[in-house]
């Protein structure tokens, strides 16, 4: 189980013109864990997961995604992953059930497996009595959570997730993160950005980016040790003093 | 399967639209209702000074004949030419016409008489139409006054024209065709442009591009629902054009929706393209509105093809809007069949096998 890799990556590289914005990184993600993957904003993050989700191409390097190739089987990945981005992206001009329906619909399951994910889904949300409402006038929080039940509902094995928590409340971000652990529970993978570092100690094993490359990735204990800090907010502002990029 | 739920996605937000639905009503009406009376090239009311150095009874019958016609204002009768010409530069006067001291004398001998007519072309329309006028006048003038005074019947030709297809050369009949074609360019043009960007916007498409959706599939999906507008809007305009006007198709209605299909191929095609090419609104906005301009000035709608320069006209057959404002003024006014209009289906159908093809290879799910 250990050694089970669902994303592996060598030497990814993704330059935009003279600008590199990954620069050769490397790293596995094991299956079934919570992999944080930190920077400071402009580190790079959101490019190279990207690249892991088929919706960018590498300039150079090689990588795998559930054992398809990150270069020339982009589609087969996206059958197999669930996305959630740091903007929010259901459609605000749809009810809740719209949306779910539409995106179940697109990842091709029956009318009738959506309507009991529906349920279900509506039901552990506390969102039965908001199923007929515009997704565009629910609070933050509760777009949030339900974009990630949405990211899951064709049970992908790997769900990335790009700064889930930015702008949400404590309570609704601490909630957020029982169910990343739920789900993680059930087998799926999770890669989590964030700038929180409290968040980071919830992860399995962390990397953090600083200025295209990977400056270190280990478990947040182990991290904490190495650089002698009492929290990862400490390990984090050790490394990421070194960029020297500008944002 | 997954085009079901699309569709039903796109249908649903373009009914939830606050503004969409009423546009799409609300456009063709105004378009049949105001433009078939505002855009029209007769031109009535041409102001006309005549510098009468004669002042005799047949120069006065002259000057009835030209008012008479209904297209003149009668604005001064003065026998200086200077002022006459102050009239002209203060843009009160549009022709002067100038009738010689001997004139009655010259019309008695039957001898040519020497007139001078001056337009003002500054609209040049009304100017060259204005003289023409004017020639007919005084033409008629002629051939009434020998058969009245002379008692003699002069060899006069006369040429009979008569009109077909419009017999009453009424403008409006000429551009209620040529509107449909506009309204349904617009609409077509725009909306799937619009539509697409704005879900870059909100940053939905994100969400849709990790997915396993076919591009092909999402375009379809963004083409279908404004077919459907198009053809509401179709019949909505032919339905006015009966009601408020009497018009009717002269030809087969199969064959407008049929032609209808081909070009909204085309625009909405063109559409999702330069939506491709946009990052937001404004840009996707101006670069159709562009095109769109330069479809209509040259299509033939306003000013007929034929008598464009020859590097013009073949732009015109890059430009889809003539094909199909000529198949709609041809199966509208004419009834031509299938057989008459073939090429402008050709034409259609090429520029628009281009540009859906296009815009689904544009159409990048991953960057």
């Amino acid at each position: 189980m250990e050694n089970e890799n669902v994303i592996e990556v060598r030497n990814l590289t993704k330059k935009f013109g003279h600008f590199t914005a990954v620069d050769h990184i490397s790293f596995e993600v094991h299956k079934g864990e919570i992999f944080g993957f930190l920077g400071a904003n402009g580190a790079g993050k959101t490019t190279a997961m990207k690249i892991l989700c088929g919706l960018s191409r590498p300039t150079s390097g090689e990588g795998k995604v559930n054992g398809y190739d990150i270069n020339r089987e982009q589609e087969k990945i996206k059958r197999n992953i669930g996305y959630m981005s740091q903007r929010f992206s259901l459609y605000p001009d749809l009810k809740v059930w719209e949306n779910i329906r539409l995106f179940g619909g697109i990842y091709g399951l029956s009318s009738s497996t959506i309507r009991a994910k529906s349920e279900a889904m509506l039901r552990y949300l506390q969102m039965e009595n908001l199923r007929n409402e515009l997704v565009g006038r629910l609070p933050l929080g509760w777009k949030q959570k339900l974009a990630f039940s949405i990211a899951l509902i064709h049970e992908p094995s790997i769900v990335f997730l790009d700064e889930p928590t930015g702008g949400v409340d404590p309570e609704t971000r601490r909630m957020f993160w029982e169910m990343i652990y739920a789900t993680a529970e059930q087998g799926t993978t999770i890669f989590v950005t964030t700038h929180y570092m409290d968040e980071a100690e919830y992860c399995d094993r962390v990397s953090i980016m600083v200025d295209g490359v990977i400056a270190d990735l280990d478990s947040p204990a182990a991290l904490k040790q190495r650089y002698h800090a009492t929290d990862m907010d400490s390990v984090f502002r050790q490394l990421a003093v070194k960029a020297q990029r500008k944002e | 399967m997954t085009l079901v739920y699309l569709l039903e996605k796109e249908f649903k937000q373009f009914f939830r639209d606050p503004g969409l639905p009423k546009m799409a009503i609300a456009f063709p009406v105004l378009m049949m209702l105001v433009f078939p009376f505002a855009v029209s090239m007769e031109i009535r009311n041409i102001n006309l000074v005549v510098v009468d150095s004669d002042r005799s009874t047949v120069s006065q019958r002259l000057i009835e004949t030209c008012t008479s016609s209904g297209y003149f204002n009668l604005v001064d009768v003065c026998d200086d030419p200077v002022y006459a010409m102050q009239l002209m530069d203060m843009n009160k006067a549009d022709a002067i016409l100038t009738i010689e001291s001997d004139f009655d004398e010259q019309v008695e001998r039957g001898d040519g008489a020497a007139m001078g007519i001056k337009v003002n072309t500054i609209n040049g329309t009304k100017g060259s139409i204005g003289s023409a006028y004017l020639g007919n006048c005084i033409r008629r003038f002629y051939t009434d006054y020998k058969q009245a005074d002379m008692g003699t019947i002069a060899p006069v030709i006369d040429v009979s024209a008569k009109y077909y297809y419009n017999q009453y050369m009424d403008y409006k009949v000429f551009m209620v065709p040529a509107l449909i074609v506009i309204a349904i360019t617009m609409l077509t043009g725009f909306l799937p442009a619009l539509n697409i960007v704005s879900e870059k916007e909100t940053g939905t498409i994100e969400q849709i591009n990790v997915t396993p959706v076919k591009r092909s599939i999402f375009i379809l999906c963004k083409l279908i629902p404004y077919w459907l507008v198009a053809f509401f809007v179709l019949a909505a305009c032919l339905v006015i054009a009966r009601l408020v006007f009497g018009y009717s198709c002269a030809g087969s209605l199969t064959l407008l929706f049929l032609f209808t299909a081909f070009h909204i191929m085309v625009t909405a095609g063109l559409g999702l393209l330069i939506s491709n090419y946009s990052d937001n609104a404004q840009q996707a906005m101006f670069v159709t509105w562009f095109f769109m301009m330069i479809f209509m000035l040259v299509s033939g709608i306003f000013t007929p093809i034929s008598s464009m320069p020859e590097w013009a006209k073949a732009i015109t057959y890059l430009n889809p809007m003539r094909y199909y404002a000529d198949a709609m003024r041809c199966i509208y006014l004419k009834g031509s069949s299938s057989l008459d209009v073939w090429y402008d289906a050709v034409g259609l159908l090429s520029i628009g096998t281009v540009m859906v093809t296009w815009a689904v290879l544009s159409y990048k799910k991953t960057v």
